[in-house]
């Protein structure tokens, strides 16, 4: 079975965005995932205008929290780095069963790249040089909050770029995907740091 | 031979039962997110006590048709409603039209009638008897605007069967395959609706109280009429993969405005007055005249026509219970329960209450004038009706408190009251946060297909689809903007016209052009007769010219001020000269007394230099009376001398 890859667009946020953009994007995929029956659960972002889906399973989210947690605690040992956090759906294979040995191996069938490069932008300071010269009177406040917001815009515009490539992938995408069971919610999967970056 | 062509028979009926339910699926996941109150979001109640792993059908929560896509959705009545059979076959297309209804923010009842553009409606209704407009009887009279937003199609086209199955087994397996397609296009399809701009739109609907003047509707059907040119221009095109069948393939795709940033979709933001009819006024409003009264719906704006959302009888649905193994489920006419009747039983719309949406923020705006000056959206009537906006009983109190307390109404707050300078300077509207989904260039990024791609990814329009579609094209442009009138009712301005009315405060209309220079002046009239004002702040001065009329006439009615200016005398007496017109001035700046106050000064003094000069002749007289006695005693004693 092939391993399908997606490399999602790289999202530039900074540190307090890094959960809800994670949260939306990894429930998404594993909501898309999640073949069993589930009992989906909208969730509104705070910091964006976007509503994503969950699968409503709570060892789900809990899986999630624990690894966006475990993220943001290597994005504070290594700030303004670019990183990525790669979700990856596997299957479980018995290799050469025998008598003795009953090795388990672990196939990955599709993985997700989300790359997000996380800035931590300088707090606002006063244009000194302007001000004497200046008469309009220019508030530094006003201008980092204009700045900040201009990019939570262009960050809520491609997270919903992303959350459109993840759908398109899903759609364009199904042969590689396993058979559903009746007994398993969703296929199982790891999230975690790439070695490269670590 | 016979156990394939049995086997091949069950599995064609197992296919023809899969694509009817995925019609029933989608359109389910497609109201429930479009159809304002029909649904509630995040159910957690049940979800706590659902267990995701119990497979049992009886396990609480989950229904049969949960199980279909192992999808289990919330309920929603628009698209579980009227179970007939509205579609023939599974041939015929599902298209699901999304209905953005706006009405004007001034509802006008002179200009009540039938909006004449229900005629594309009306004549695709005609065309397609088996479509339906939820909201076409239901909003009667009142002119308001159609927009589809969306446009919904679900379709399965049949290919030739030229390969029939040729065994159980690969039609066994490419039902397996089918099914779980379905299911992952159906995923993708719940995340894709909430991810469109009409979803804010539904969300905004269900999650506020706030009086909107617009609406969601929708209506299903299996014919369309193609959009137009223009609107064609404003709409992007998303389709999602198909899913083959042994024999078709099930074909998924919107249209939808990319952009509802120019459709104007004010809510609760501050807009222009108009009257609130069969508004009980103060019982001090007397004099004022009365307003015939306007047919409106009673109730509080809570009180909206909602339809609840009502538990649906799962009865219906006891025997489509559908398992992996794909064990056929009994009756065909069953499974078509699930797919909305157009032709029967309509969503009534939410219904607007005529009052201004925004009464609220601005009562918010002028709550520090709350004591005087109230909303303007009322008018004080007679009617025996419940108020309907409650600032109306500060009113009635300002007033008692006024007749009580006779003295300054503070003139200079209302003439330049911020109420006025409030409704100029009215923040626009904000915009339903448009611009964050009608960027052209998240859209274009996307890759959303073009209708003139030449892929598989795209379902296979027949002929009769490309004429339909014909001349829809992906456009990134931001579509024309489209006005939305928000004149203000101005007819009843005429009424205030009163000749009649005694209005002793009559002053040149000039002088009210700069109202905020002359606080001490107030002229009702000259306010009432401004063209510009607006409407709604008559009927406060109206009420207050009633109160200033009566104190007016009190003072009138009143006894001199003689005893009082015994006080004032003494007081006039140390600085006679260079008080006497300051008096005059400061009586003149009690501007509730006017003229009668001027006048009783005046009097007053006159009386004062009265009562001078008779002291002066006492003084003089007792001076001269003291000479004279005092001359009688010299002349006494120069005699006796």
């Amino acid at each position: 079975m092939n391993c399908e890859v997606c490399q999602l667009k790289e999202l530039e946020v900074e540190h307090f965005e890094i959960r809800e953009v994670l949260r939306c994007i990894l429930h998404t995929i594993v909501f898309h995932r999640a073949l069993g029956l589930v009992r989906p659960k909208d969730i509104d972002l705070e910091l964006f205008d976007i509503t994503y889906v969950q699968c409503g399973d709570i060892e789900v989210e809990k899986k999630i929290d624990e690894k966006i947690e475990q993220f943001v605690s290597w994005v504070e040992k290594h700030p303004n780095k670019k990183s990525e956090i790669c979700l990856s759906f596997y299957e479980v294979k018995s290799k050469h069963p025998s008598w003795f040995t009953n090795k388990i191996e672990r196939l990955d069938w599709e993985q997700w790249h989300i790359n997000l490069n996380v800035t931590q932008h300088p707090k606002p300071k006063a244009h000194s040089g302007k001000s004497h010269h200046s008469k309009i009177v220019v508030d530094p406040g006003e201008s980092a909050s204009e700045e900040r917001s201009v990019r939570r815009a262009s960050l809520e515009v491609s997270l919903r770029e992303v959350l459109f490539q993840i759908i398109k992938f899903v759609n364009e995408k199904k042969d590689h995907v396993p058979p559903i069971t009746e007994s398993v919610i969703y296929f199982p999967y790891e999230i975690h740091i790439p070695r490269k970056f670590l | 031979m016979a156990s394939s062509h049995s086997n091949t028979h069950t599995e064609g009926a197992k296919m023809e039962q899969i694509i009817t339910e995925f019609f029933a699926k989608s359109l389910h996941i497609i109201l429930e997110s479009r159809s304002p109150y029909m649904s509630s979001r995040n159910y957690s109640g049940e979800q706590a006590i659902w267990s995701p792993s119990s497979s049992s059908s009886s396990s609480s929560g989950v229904r049969p048709r949960d199980k279909w896509f192992n999808l289990a959705l919330k309920e929603c009545p628009a698209a579980l409603e009227n179970p007939d059979i509205w579609r023939q076959s599974n041939l015929e297309p599902m298209v699901i039209d999304v209905i953005l209804v706006q009405r004007p923010l001034v509802w006008d009842p002179v200009n009540c009638s039938p909006k004449k553009d229900f005629g594309r409606n009306i004549s695709s209704k005609e065309r397609c008897p088996f479509s339906w407009n939820s909201d076409q009887e239901e909003l009667g009279c009142e002119a308001k605007t159609e927009k589809i937003i969306e446009r919904w199609i679900v379709q399965y086209e049949s290919r030739r069967l030229r390969d029939n199955c040729s065994g159980s087994r690969r039609s066994s397996n490419t039902l397996h395959m089918m099914y779980k397609k379905s299911v992952l296009l159906l995923r993708s399809l719940y995340a894709t609706v909430r991810l469109l701009p009409a979803y804010k739109i539904f969300r905004d609907l269900n999650s506020s109280g706030q009086i909107r003047t617009f609406t969601l509707t929708h209506r299903v059907s299996s014919f369309f009429e193609p959009f137009t040119r223009r609107e064609e221009a404003e709409m992007l095109l998303f389709g999602f993969t198909p899913v083959d069948t042994s024999c078709g393939r099930l074909c998924l795709s919107v249209v939808y405005r990319s952009s509802l940033s120019d459709i104007s979709l004010e809510s609760s933001t501050p807009m222009s007055t108009q009257f609130i009819p069969d508004y009980v006024g103060s019982p001090l409003a007397d004099p004022l005249k009365r307003f015939p009264s306007l047919p409106v719906p009673h109730g509080s704006p809570s009180s909206l026509p909602f339809s609840r959302r009502h538990s649906w009888s799962y009865d219906i649905y006891k025997a489509s219970s559908p398992s992996f193994s794909f064990s056929p489920s009994p009756t065909h006419s069953e499974s078509h329960a699930s797919i909305s009747n157009p032709s029967s039983r309509r969503l009534p719309p939410m219904s607007l209450p005529p009052h201004p949406p925004e009464t609220s923020s601005i009562h918010k705006k002028n709550t520090s004038f709350d004591e005087y000056y109230p909303s303007p959206n009322f008018t004080p009537s007679p009617s025996p009706s419940p108020p309907i906006y409650i600032p109306g009983n500060h009113l009635s109190k300002s007033l008692l408190r006024s007749e009580s307390a006779p003295v300054s109404i503070p003139l200079a707050k209302l003439a330049s009251s911020p109420v006025l300078s409030n409704r100029q300077n009215l923040p626009p509207s904000p915009p339903l946060k448009g611009t964050r989904y009608g960027n052209p260039r998240t859209d274009t990024s996307t890759g959303f297909v073009q209708i003139g791609a030449s892929d598989e990814k795209l379902f296979s329009l027949g002929k009769d689809d490309i004429r339909k579609y014909s001349g829809m094209k992906i456009s990134s442009n931001s579509s024309p903007r489209i006005s939305f009138s928000r004149s203000s009712s101005r007819s009843f301005q005429d009424d205030f016209d009163d000749p009649d009315f005694p209005c002793p405060f009559d002053v040149e209309d000039d002088d009210m052009t700069d109202p905020g220079s002359r606080p001490e002046s107030f002229d009702p009239r000259g306010l009432l007769c401004d063209p510009h004002e607006p409407g709604g702040l008559f009927p406060i001065r109206k009420s207050q010219d009633a109160a200033v009329g009566e104190l007016v006439r009190m003072l009138k009615k009143a006894p001199p001020l003689r005893q009082d200016f015994s006080t004032s005398v003494c007081l006039s007496q140390d600085k006679m000269s260079s008080s006497s017109l300051q008096e005059q001035q400061a009586s003149a700046s009690i501007a509730s007394s006017g003229l009668v106050a001027s006048k009783t000064t005046a009097d007053a003094l006159e009386e004062l230099r009265g009562y001078k000069e008779m002291k002066k002749d006492l003084l003089l007289s007792q001076a001269g009376r003291s000479n004279t006695s005092a001359n009688d005693t010299c002349m006494q004693k120069s005699t006796t001398g």
